[in-house]
């Protein structure tokens, strides 16, 4: 929730999701700890970077993510157009194909909420 | 010893569990689920208590607010079984708590079920609750800005409402950029103007939810 108050629910909710993630992850494949943890988040989701690294920060104690340092990389909002065909990439939010100008169009990357990979501390090290 | 791993997981998995459950009851009971989001008082709860007074499907509702019972005590008054939820501070809804709550709602003879979510136009729109549609609820005094400030929500939106019509010659909205900035948003989506107070558009609305009822009782089980 952007309430400019300091009630930031929208990352807080994200960076919990995340890191109920690792910590499952962690739990199947017998590791201690993650260190590092790179996520990659379109566009369309809205993250504001610091706040989420600040609210993941706070989620992760007590958990195996516990000062891990996150990345994160955003990707942009692209989709296709099916009036002409042609791709547009945009840092907007308006879904109108920047060549023809029609709205008919599918979206290809800019939802996405990824882990896409973590160092990670295993066991018997 | 520490390694560097490929992941390349989706997060959100976890609740996306319940959201698929919470699909699959509603799919053979054949009752489909609207998610009715919206900014505080744009008239989420009036719009249903509009629909308890015109409407022929019966309905429950699933109401999520921070605090208080108010929103469940005016649908009562009204004859519509709500059950409330208070989220004590989270600013939507998820999956497990919709599971839930169905668990202790009768479903059985409903027509339709409604989740009013917590007012928010930001986080609502993020989790999917095991819903057949989302409704985007703008009124006109929020501004005509609102579409492409909070694009997920409009972009998802199986229909778009435009409440508080009535205080257009007061407010400053600018009608046509609104409907140009949702159809940019979502193509598809209808957007049906109301009036809450005198019921203009209520109609509408309801034949909308008649149809979304048949089609999924066509596809139940």
């Amino acid at each position: 929730m952007r309430t400019g108050n300091g009630n930031d629910m929208h990352e807080l909710s994200m960076a919990e999701a995340v890191n109920n993630t690792i910590k499952d992850l962690c739990a199947r494949s017998g590791w201690l700890r993650a260190r590092r943890v790179v996520l990659k988040v379109g566009r369309m989701r809205q993250v504001d970077h610091e706040l989420l690294a600040f609210a993941f920060e706070i989620v992760a104690r007590g958990t195996p993510s516990e000062g891990a340092e996150l990345s994160v990389l955003e990707l942009p909002t692209v989709f296709r157009c099916h009036s002409c065909g042609r791709e547009t990439t945009t840092e907007g939010m308006a879904f109108v194909c920047m060549n023809c100008g029609s709205t008919n169009v599918e979206l290809l990357s800019g939802m996405e909420l990824t882990i896409e990979s973590m160092e990670v501390d295993q066991q018997g090290a | 010893m520490s390694k560097v791993v490929t992941i390349q997981q989706a997060v959100m998995a976890e609740d996306e569990k319940y959201a698929l459950r919470v699909r699959k009851l509603m799919k053979e009971k054949g009752i489909p689920m609207f998610n009715i989001i919206g900014s505080p008082g744009c008239g989420k709860t009036t719009l249903l208590e509009a629909m308890a007074d015109r409407a022929d499907f019966s309905f429950a509702v699933i109401e999520g607010d921070l605090e208080t019972s108010r929103d469940a005590e005016r649908l009562a008054s009204r004859g519509v079984t709500a059950l409330q939820i208070n989220t004590r501070g989270w600013c939507h809804l998820e999956a497990h708590v919709v599971e839930k709550a169905l668990a202790s709602l009768d479903v059985d003879g409903l027509d339709v079920l409604f989740i009013e979510n917590v007012g928010n136009l930001v986080c609502p729109a993020e989790f999917d609750l095991g819903e057949d549609l989302k409704i985007a609820v703008s009124s006109t005094p929020e501004g005509a800005d609102k579409p492409l400030k909070y694009p997920m929500l409009f972009v998802q939106a199986g229909a778009v409402l435009l409440t508080k019509i009535d205080l257009l010659p007061h407010v400053r909205f600018d009608r046509e950029m609104f409907v140009n900035d949702v159809r940019s948003l979502n193509p598809r989506a209808p957007i049906l103007e109301l009036d809450l107070t005198s019921g203009a558009g209520v109609g509408a609305w309801v034949s909308f939810v008649s149809e979304k009822i048949k089609e999924k009782r066509s596809h139940a089980g």
